[in-house]
């Protein structure tokens, strides 16, 4: 294929189009990614109700007595827990090698990153507290419902992680042939990563737009 | 069909074909949340202007944009099925031709029918002033 | 494939002998609770969703009594309240997605030609959660703390302030509890659909009745997680004082309504789908060909599933939002009826071109076309705004869904149990009896329904628990509650015609119906490992297929005897290649543990018992850890480097 006309010629042939896709992909692979795809779901009508009750308040959200919210708590919690994604890719790929020593490190390097994160949103909820809680008004609730909702599934993904990381160590778990739980605790965990990223626009970018 | 594509080109394909059959139900889920959230809220806020643009025109728009990639849609369905039925006159023997035949026809019929919707939205568009209740 | 070589003429004795050893169940109390067996949940499914469906059935029968006079005073205002929602959500949740699971579970693997689903133990634990939630909401009635506010719980009578009690507590918490159960068994079913297929049925071979199921399954995935944040605010709501649905903190009640329509709208086609893909099912042996237009049904499938997700405001075309946000979704609105019509139309065709053999699963598919239609017309005159404003909440749209409930759900259900007795049991049921029961069924469905519509026009609310009389409504009550009673001894034909076969019946064979479908190739009830040899497809009608039966006789091979432990064929996702054998995992308690300790958790939550409800979660993440945990292997079968 030199040509993009050759190329575009083969793609569109009767062979090429019935290229099988997806292919190959274990049971367990297409069991996490259904059940990320529900969690993704879940997540979606939380963030679109908050929208939606924003939009039906009125002019001034926050709310009367509210300030909008502070940004540099969290984008630090950000970059401690977008980044925490990649130890767990390099262990990963480690352990398609059979590199155990690197599913160790990376597991436990994330642990350490996505325990920051939970311990900086304890001190940011004991900053809003001072400010609204739960019950003060509909903001309140969608801003400790999402966020704690968030951190819950931090705390699952955590759960995981120690569990793989355990498991490891014990010995006789994961090798080159074996190591589907450690990509489906990487889905969940990219998963609880990325919904972090919409959290962050919904409930501190987006006030200020 | 005797040079056996290469895996970026067998990976064009296979994409290619799932764009045929799906592409046009997506393009109506970008269409109704587009078009709704918009008039919803530009209405809520008691405006019929989006950031200095006529509300209309914004919901033309999220009309336009995905009509015409289900109309793609369509047209790649169109082809995969093409390509098929010669392929398969040809008598080439492979049982992958009749399962992405099956998803051609699928998409065509799938593509034509999220079409009509988008289109229809599009009409009321056209009838309808956006904020009235 | 990769075809390693066998004696000719296939299956042996000792190959039979190790199947039988490593997948039987020993007749014990142990075994009962720990199975794993996709045929026994399966059953299991079936007779449990029955008995909620007999409760919900004898709510509506109460009710029915009630309103058969004017001022009547069997029941108390407030009782009323409580028998109608329990109805009508056991009818929903409890009865129509568990029964259509239920043949989902038993049917798919045996339709697929595998052994079992992709995730056994998943599937043993989908029933537990099912069985529990049930009763955990069915319990709540005889304390007189039923959810009491309709099934759809429409705030702001769901609130606190206006519905104390734990009445919408356990409403929120059951169907979260539920929803655990129904999103498990969704997955399971997608991924034993792709990746479990028998060899060589490849996306355009699968059977109709799967593609339904998994189209379903899909449904729930996209659609559930709505519900389970709506009821996880409400319980907030309620319970912790946030103001999600609460106008007064600045929340909204049509929240509640857009969160609950998202999911109930692809509800009602998650109920109906599976129905009609028993229809699909039924129609081949009955007509002794295919259904006609296999890829347009396939396509009517596909597109209904995803439509239905863009239609959920025309259930709020009386509350006041843009016309222009109604034309978007009554666009969808009215296009979803094209491709259920050509499904109807298929199946017209199907009758037409076959020969008919009127036997009683043919007879419930025919009554549930007319049924099914009669509902689908009132349905489309919904798609017009102004006639929905006016006959909206009055027992018009009673009559609606009651024709589409009964006619897209219970009719195929009824079919479905008829079709496949012999297969489940081994034993065939009595036909004149069974006839009885369909003719019965069906003047008593239309008897009980149709006078409903009269009554709706004529302006009688929905969900009043008496009327006065004098005011046109009298009549017509009288009638439906006449059918009401109608239906029910047709349905305890049923149950008497069930039974019979189980315990008179003569034994069934294999094949009785010469359906097409690959459960039909299997044994009558099917061995614990379903099919000794794993057939390899070559066409849609497997079963029909000369060159399909030849791959299970003496055309079979080593790879699909797989004999050797408790194995199974994993194929690719679209052409169903062969890629491996794969170990399926031994009967096991975690499921039932895992289950059980979910209960204790809702129960503690409704209860307010939180210390409890924490040690109930430190239960199962305990015994999810233990579930999951490897097994301990060798270094150099993991494949370590160091």
């Amino acid at each position: 294929m030199t040509d993009r006309g050759g190329a575009v010629a083969a793609a569109t042939g009767a062979e090429a189009l019935s290229t099988e896709l997806p292919v190959g992909r274990p049971t367990s692979w297409w069991g996490m990614v259904m059940f990320v795809a529900t969690e993704a779901t879940l997540f979606a009508c939380l963030l679109g109700s908050y929208f939606y009750l924003r939009f039906q308040y009125g002019p001034q959200w926050p709310p009367p007595g509210i300030e909008d919210p502070k940004l540099l708590k969290p984008l630090v919690m950000t970059a401690i827990l977008l980044p925490s994604s990649l130890p767990v890719m390099w262990a990963e790929h480690g352990i398609r090698h059979g590199q155990r020593w690197r599913l160790n490190l990376g597991m436990a390097a994330t642990f350490v990153m996505g325990t920051s994160f939970l311990v900086l949103q304890g001190t940011e909820y004991d900053e809003k507290l001072h400010m609204f809680t739960l019950t003060s008004n509909a903001y309140g609730s969608l801003f400790f419902v999402i966020t704690g909702f968030h951190g819950l599934h931090v705390l699952v993904g955590l759960s995981m992680i120690g569990w793989l990381l355990v498991a490891s160590l014990r010995g006789g778990s994961f090798g080159a042939h074996r190591h589907d739980r450690v990509r489906n605790v990487a889905i969940y965990w990219h998963f609880v990563d990325t919904v972090w990223v919409a959290i962050l626009f919904t409930i501190y970018l987006s006030p200020r737009l | 069909m005797s040079v056996q594509p290469g895996p970026r080109v067998r990976l064009a394909g296979g994409l290619l074909l799932w764009y045929g059959v799906l592409g046009g139900a997506v393009a109506w889920a970008v269409h109704v949340l587009a078009a709704w959230s918009l008039d919803e809220l530009a209405c809520a806020a008691g405006s019929d202007h989006v950031s200095g643009i006529p509300l209309w025109q914004a919901l033309g728009v999220a009309v336009l944009v995905p009509a015409l990639a289900a109309l793609g849609s369509l047209l790649v369905a169109a082809l995969v099925w093409q390509r098929t039925a010669r392929a398969r006159s040809a008598g080439t023997d492979n049982p992958a031709l009749g399962r992405s035949r099956m998803l051609a026809v699928v998409g065509i019929w799938a593509n034509l029918l999220f079409l009509a919707i988008i289109v229809l939205g599009g009409v009321a568009v056209l009838v309808f002033p956006p904020c009235q209740r | 494939m990769s075809t390693t070589t066998s004696t000719a003429g296939g299956i042996d004795r000792d190959d039979l002998a190790r199947l039988a050893e490593h997948w039987d169940e020993p007749r014990s109390l142990r075994a009962w609770f720990t199975t794993v067996d996709h045929k026994k949940i399966g059953r299991r499914y079936l007779v449990t969703a029955g008995f909620f469906f007999a409760l919900a059935g004898l709510s509506a029968l109460v009710m029915r009594t009630q309103l058969a006079r004017p001022e009547a005073g069997v029941l108390s205002p407030d009782e009323y309240n409580q028998l109608f929602t329990m109805h009508g959500t056991a009818m929903i949740f409890l009865f129509a997605t568990p029964m259509l699971f239920g043949f989902g579970n038993f049917l798919v693997p045996l339709m697929i030609g595998s052994r079992d689903m992709a995730f056994p133990r998943l599937n043993a634990f989908g029933y537990w959660v099912f069985l529990f939630a049930g009763l955990f909401m069915w319990a709540s009635l005889p304390f007189g703390a039923a959810p009491n506010n309709g099934w759809f719980a429409y705030a702001p009578l769901n609130q606190e302030q206006h519905n104390p009690g734990l009445h919408m507590d356990v409403y929120a918490l059951g169907l979260l509890f539920l929803g655990i159960s129904t999103t498990s068994g969704a997955i399971n079913f997608i991924v034993t659909a792709l990746k479990l297929r028998a060899p060589g049925m490849s996306l355009n071979r699968v059977p109709l009745f799967v593609w339904a199921i998994v189209a379903t399954a899909f449904m729930v995935v996209f659609a559930l997680p709505a519900l389970n944040a709506d009821n996880a605010m409400l319980f907030l709501d309620r319970r912790f004082g946030t103001h999600f649905f609460d106008p007064g903190g600045g929340g909204n009640v049509l929240l509640w309504q857009h969160l609950f329509w998202i999911f109930g709208h692809p509800d009602v086609y998650i109920i109906v789908m599976p129905g009609l893909g028993i229809v699909s099912a039924v129609l081949p042996a009955f007509t002794r060909r295919g259904v006609v237009g296999y890829p347009l049904i396939v396509l009517a499938i596909v597109a209904i599933s995803i439509v239905s997700f863009g239609v959920w405001v025309h259930h709020m075309f009386a509350t006041g939002l843009p016309q222009l946000s109604y034309s978007f979704f009554s666009a969808a609105s009215t296009i979803i009826t094209i491709p259920s019509g050509i499904q109807i139309f298929a199946w017209l065709a199907t009758m037409l071109l076959g020969r008919l053999v009127l036997r009683t699963p043919l007879l419930f598919v025919i009554g549930f076309i007319v049924t099914f239609v009669l509902g689908g017309f009132t349905g489309a005159m919904f798609a017009l705004t102004p006639f929905d404003q006016q006959v909206t909440d009055s027992y018009f749209v009673v009559a609606h869904f009651h024709y589409v409930l009964l006619g897209g759900a219970l009719f195929p259900i009824l079919a479905g149990i008829y079709y496949w007795l012999p297969k489940i049991t081994g034993r065939m049921y009595h036909e004149g009896l069974a006839r009885w029961a369909f003719w019965l069924f069906f003047i008593g469905m239309h008897v009980t329904f149709f006078p409903m519509h009269l009554i709706g026009l004529f302006g009688m609310p929905r969900r009043v628990y008496t009327y006065r009389g004098g005011l046109g409504w009298d009549v017509g009550n009288l009638i439906s509650t006449i059918g009401a009673y109608l239906l029910a001894v047709s349905l305890l034909l049923t149950l008497i015609g069930v039974v019979h076969a189980v315990r008179r019946g003569r034994p069934a064979p294999a094949d009785p119906w010469e359906g097409d479908t690959l459960e039909w190739s299997a044994a009558s009830p099917p061995e614990p490992y379903n099919f000794p040899v794993i057939p390899r497809v070559h066409s849609l009608h497997p079963t029909w297929d000369e060159r399909t039966a030849e791959s299970t006789t003496t055309g079979a091979t080593e790879d699909r005897i797989l004999s050797e432990g408790r194995r199974t064929l994993f194929t690719s996702e679209l052409d169903a290649r062969s890629e491996r054998a794969a170990e399926m995992p031994e009967p096991s308690f975690k499921p039932l543990v895992l289950a059980g300790a979910l209960l204790v958790f809702f129960i503690s939550m409704l209860l307010a018992w939180y210390p409890i409800a924490i040690a109930a979660v430190v239960t199962v993440a305990a015994t999810l850890a233990a579930w999951l945990w490897p097994v301990r292997r060798p270094d150099e079968e993991l494949g370590v480097a160091s």
